[in-house]
């Protein structure tokens, strides 16, 4: 056969198997619906749901004084972070309502706080707060602290006869901060593309790891071997279909979901975006295939999914920065895709930025996705032996 | 008239099944079956995949519920689940499936003693019933060997013993033998009749091979849900009267031609036609063939009497009312076909660790000759074929297919060859035309050879009208042709087959076999073929039997039955009243390699006259009646199971003998 023969038999094989994933994957309805579901209702409930800030933080109050200083200072505590849950008529009837779990916190004002603020003498109050989840009581705790900061500087401002607007001739720093690439600080934003990334790192390596295990668990990869097919001849075109397939859906999500319901920017180049998606993909899939030579059904496949994506997922840099995680932890996820793509994904979305700036976080990307790929296809051909 | 039996009772009733109906959402799997089956008979349900034994079976271990008609067991309606729950003690369910039931990790010792105590039987009953049945079984040296390291006979006989350990009244067996070596299936039945004869059981059985039906006591035919025939062998056989004429002739397809113009059953059997003819009458049967077939003189013609096959597929026929698919071979461009070896194996070796899987096989296969490739489970037949299919490199030894060295040029024996597998491996998710340009586009066949092959396939497979319906929707029998068209969709010279026939209703199977001769002497394609299915393996030109990696025996169909006639004698058959109490009289009296099948008796005789009188003195002395003694025809089965015996038999005195 001539090269150029070889070369048509070769793409016409590529195109007939990718054909063949690609119709199997839309007759298979349960996997299907997990994909659409994946990529439509869940991007919208988790941008919609998921809140890092305070929200709600339910506040009980012991006021002891019954004074105009007190009922200013609770005043302060209002909506849509706090949520006034009502007062106490016992002190010790705090610990009960926190240890009941209903409310975050008790505040606890002193009898004479109002006489105490008025005649310049030190006074205290006492916040309690529940901090079983230590992010959000911690800055329940915070958010307290500046209140009451704030109203004791008032009070002391007011005593010397000044308000809050007429400041000027006492000294003091303002902060004065700026946001930038997400004014509004918009959450929706960051929680919705966060989520896509999610559902493309999960897809990525499920789908090629299904479609491999499929074709063992039906004795169907016997038939593959016996033809003229060589393993990256069966492997690439469940790579590039589910590639495809995914793309498809994250475009679904994009501009069906978080575009025009999240207002979610596109600042960068589509093509830009959509191509590095595809190497993160490919990139990705190297797992699917390795996970894929080490179990033989589906249902394996799905707990080996579950157990190599949860910690890539949790510890590239999607719920907490890599910046604060151990540096063991961050040289073991350079080797995740992931890392990068977080980086480029919401560069090019929320910063606009171009591949003269993404082209470093691209080629690591690429340097260890290939050497995924290419484990994961010596884990195949091995397989075989 | 009198009726002279007025004295016997009439026997009781086990399972009383009237007007089943069993529905599977739009599917009636089963409608209208009726079925009585007496105390201490093994009664077979007898039919191809889908014909609704399981759904019958099911319902009637009360697993199962149905939508219409009455299942009655031991006089208990099972019409709820708690009316099941009250049978259930008494009844021994084992289901369709290689040790399915049973706990792969577990080992032997652990699987029986489970379901003995699910059964709550005593331990001191346990430890008995299981020394018994592990030594009838042969399993008793595997005690503490885990299930999954088991070979297929022996799951299955374990599969038995865990069915049978709370010694149930009934006993109902879903496809036991389906994937089970001939030896192994042989014991199989040996253990039944053995514990119909002590324990008074009874048996309902299934099984997808006609040539098991002649072990039945009384059977029922299904084929699509309801029942075609049902009676003792004898009383079916009647419905079909006629005979069935084996000869030779030369051309063999112009001699099938001119008898399909007359004939409605006609099989080719390597050199060997067999014809159906309605005919009882041998000499007037004969004519009728003769004159069918004009100037082409028959050779070495034979009349026999009908098989239970032949019965179910005349039946099937009428049924059915439609003339027998005769595939159309269209002309297709033929390579050049050279006329070197198609297959050569030249002292083959593999080696798995310590392991010799296949050791020093050589055989040749010549264009247009059918090769059998016959053995148990791990005899390593399958290991061959990967060798010769360039999946797996030998360890020593050379071979050649379609002209190219194995060694060195793997992937161009890939674009030469087709390979088809038991589990048929198609996409079941994808429609028929989806399949066939899939394994086109692989083999690389640009537009218009696919078209041209597309046309082909469909037209030999006769799959007109399945062309858009997705595969797991087809027939069995169509299934196996469409992936008998996609192995051939590049025109390949060899063709592999591994236990290509599994599952597939008899009508489907002549079909598939007609369109593999024609295959082979029309196009000139070599077909290699594995299969524990003795029936299927007369289909063979050339036959070569694996034992223990190595191959033990060889020849034609014919040869080797000769040859096992020369050297063990002709086959017996004795027809007695009590066939159990008749088998261990005579193996009391030093018969030994007796077979049970039904009411007979099968033994090789070197001396059947001799040794017919002998066996009448024997049973007489014990009050036992011979009602008729025959020689029949040996079966390939019987060169099977005799030529495997007598290896395992030597092995286990080497064993013996080194041990000492």
């Amino acid at each position: 056969m001539k090269p150029a023969d070889r070369l048509v038999v070769w793409c016409r094989r590529l195109t007939v198997m990718t054909r063949k994933e690609l119709v199997q994957l839309l007759r298979d309805i349960p996997l299907m619906a997990f994909l659409i579901y994946s990529f439509t209702l869940s991007v919208y409930v988790t941008g919609n749901g998921i809140q890092t800030q305070l929200r709600n933080a339910g506040l009980l109050v012991y006021d002891a004084d019954r004074s105009l200083s007190s009922r200013e200072l609770v005043s302060r505590f209002h909506l849509p972070y706090f949520r006034f849950d009502g007062e106490l008529i016992h002190a010790d009837e705090g610990f009960r309502r926190l240890d009941r779990g209903r409310s975050m916190m008790v505040l606890d004002i002193p009898a004479r706080f109002h006489e105490a603020l008025v005649s310049g003498e030190p006074t205290a109050v006492q916040l309690l707060v529940d901090t079983t989840n230590a992010p959000q009581g911690l800055s329940a705790a915070g958010y307290a602290a500046r209140i009451v900061g704030q109203f004791g500087q008032e009070s002391i401002l007011a005593r010397n006869g000044l308000t809050a607007s007429s400041s000027a001739p006492v000294p003091m720093i303002v902060s004065d901060h700026r946001v930038w690439f997400n004014q509004d600080q918009n959450e929706t934003w960051f929680e919705s593309i966060s989520h896509l990334l999610r559902m493309i790192t999960i897809f990525a390596v499920l789908l090629p790891a299904a479609a491999l295990v499929r074709e063992k668990e039906r004795g169907t990869v016997e038939q593959l071997l016996v033809s003229p097919l060589t393993p990256v001849q069966i492997m690439l075109p469940k790579v590039v279909a589910m590639t495809l397939m995914i793309l498809g859906a994250t475009a679904v999500a994009l501009f069906g979901v978080m575009q025009p319901i999240f207002g979610v920017p596109i600042r960068g180049s589509l093509a830009l975006l959509f191509s590095l998606t595809a190497l993160f993909i490919v990139a990705t899939a190297g797992i699917g295939v390795f996970a894929s030579t080490v179990t033989k059904n589906q249902a394996q496949v799905g707990m080996m999914t579950l157990l190599v994506v949860a910690p890539i997922l949790l510890l590239s840099g999607i719920f907490t920065p890599m910046e604060t995680m151990p540096a063991w932890v961050q040289y073991l996820m350079a080797l995740s895709p992931l890392r990068y793509f977080i980086e480029i994904a919401t560069g090019i979305l929320l910063k606009g930025v171009g591949f003269d700036m993404l082209w470093s976080q691209a080629l690591a990307m690429g340097v260890v996705g290939a050497s995924l790929f290419g484990f994961g296809l010596w884990r195949f051909r091995r397989q075989f032996q | 008239m009198d009726q002279p039996e007025i004295l016997t009772p009439p026997p009781a009733q086990v399972v009383r099944v009237r007007g089943f109906v069993k529905q599977y959402k739009q599917h009636i799997a089963v409608s209208g079956v009726d079925l009585e089956i007496h105390k201490g008979e093994i009664y077979g349900l007898i039919g191809p995949d889908g014909a609704g034994k399981s759904s019958l079976m099911k319902a009637i271990a009360g697993v199962l519920t149905y939508e219409g008609g009455t299942v009655e067991v031991f006089e208990t309606m099972i019409d709820t689940e708690r009316s099941a729950e009250r049978v259930k003690q008494r009844l021994g369910f084992l289901p369709q499936g290689l040790g399915l039931n049973l706990y792969p990790d577990l080992s032997v010792d652990e699987n029986i003693d489970f379901f003995a105590r699910l059964r709550l039987v005593p331990e001191r009953e346990l430890a008995e019933r299981k020394a018994r049945l592990l030594a009838m079984t042969r399993l008793d040296k595997f005690r503490a060997r885990a299930m999954k390291n088991l070979s297929g006979g022996m799951k299955q006989k374990l599969g038995l013993i865990c069915t049978l350990i709370h010694e149930p009244e009934l006993a109902i067996l879903d496809e036991p033998t389906t994937g089970v070596d001939p030896v192994s299936r042989r014991d199989f039945w040996a253990i039944l009749a053995e514990l119909l004869q002590e324990r008074g059981m009874t048996v309902l059985v299934s099984t997808a091979y006609m040539d098991e039906a002649e072990r039945f006591h009384r059977l029922s035919f299904l084929s699509s849900g309801k029942v075609l025939a049902s009676g003792t062998p004898e009383e079916v056989h009647a419905l079909v009267p006629g005979s069935m004429v084996t000869f030779e002739a030369t051309p063999q397809l112009e001699a099938i031609s001119r008898l399909k113009t007359g004939c409605t059953q006609v099989e080719a059997l390597g050199p060997v036609l067999r014809v159906f003819t309605d005919d009882t009458n041998p000499v007037s049967a004969a004519q009728a063939i003769t004159s069918y077939l004009g100037d082409i003189e028959p050779r070495q013609l034979h009349v026999d009497k009908l098989d239970l096959e032949d019965v179910f597929v005349a039946l099937l026929l009428r049924e059915t009312d439609q003339p027998p698919p005769s595939p159309e071979l269209p002309t297709a461009s033929v390579s050049s076909a050279n006329h070197s070896l198609a297959i050569e194996a030249k002292e083959l070796i593999r080696d798995f660790g310590t392991f010799r899987a296949v050791d020093r096989v050589s055989f040749q296969v010549k264009p247009g000759e059918i090769f059998g490739l016959l053995g148990a489970n791990g005899a390593g037949k399958t290991t061959v074929i990967k060798m010769l299919n360039g999946i797996l490199p030998p360890t020593g030894g050379e071979g050649w297919v379609a002209g190219e060295d194995m060694k060195t040029a793997g992937g161009a024996i890939k674009e030469r060859i087709g390979y088809m597998s038991q589990a048929f491996s198609l996409y079941l998710d994808l429609t028929v035309e989806e399949n066939i340009r899939l394994f086109a586009g692989i083999y690389g066949l640009d537009r218009r050879a696919t078209n041209e092959r597309f046309a082909w396939i469909v037209s030999m497979a006769g799959l007109q009208g399945y062309e858009s319906s997705l595969t797991v929707r087809l027939p069995m029998g169509v299934r196996q042709r469409l992936a008998l068209g996609c192995a051939l969709v590049h025109q390949p010279r060899v063709l592999f087959l591994d236990e290509p026939t599994s599952g597939v209703d008899p009508i489907g199977r002549r079909h598939f076999w007609d369109i593999l001769s024609r295959l082979a002497r029309e196009e000139g394609v070599a077909i290699l073929i594995t299969t524990h299915y003795m029936s299927e393996a007369e289909h063979g030109d050339h036959l070569a039997l694996m034992y223990a990696g190595r191959i033990v025996a060889e020849g034609s169909p014919a040869a080797m039955k000769a040859q096992v006639e020369r050297e063990a004698g002709q086959l017996l058959e004795i027809v007695t009243d009590q066939p159990g109490l008749a088998l261990r009289q005579l193996e009391r009296a030093g018969f030994a390699g007796i077979a049970l099948f039904g009411a007979k008796l099968h033994l090789l005789s070197r001396d059947p006259a001799h040794d017919e009188v002998r066996i009448r003195e024997s049973l007489a002395s014990d009050g036992l009646r011979v009602l008729g003694a025959a020689i029949r025809p040996l079966s390939l089965e019987d060169v099977f199971v005799h030529r495997v015996m007598a290896l395992e038999r030597r092995d286990r005195e080497t064993t013996k003998g080194a041990a000492a």
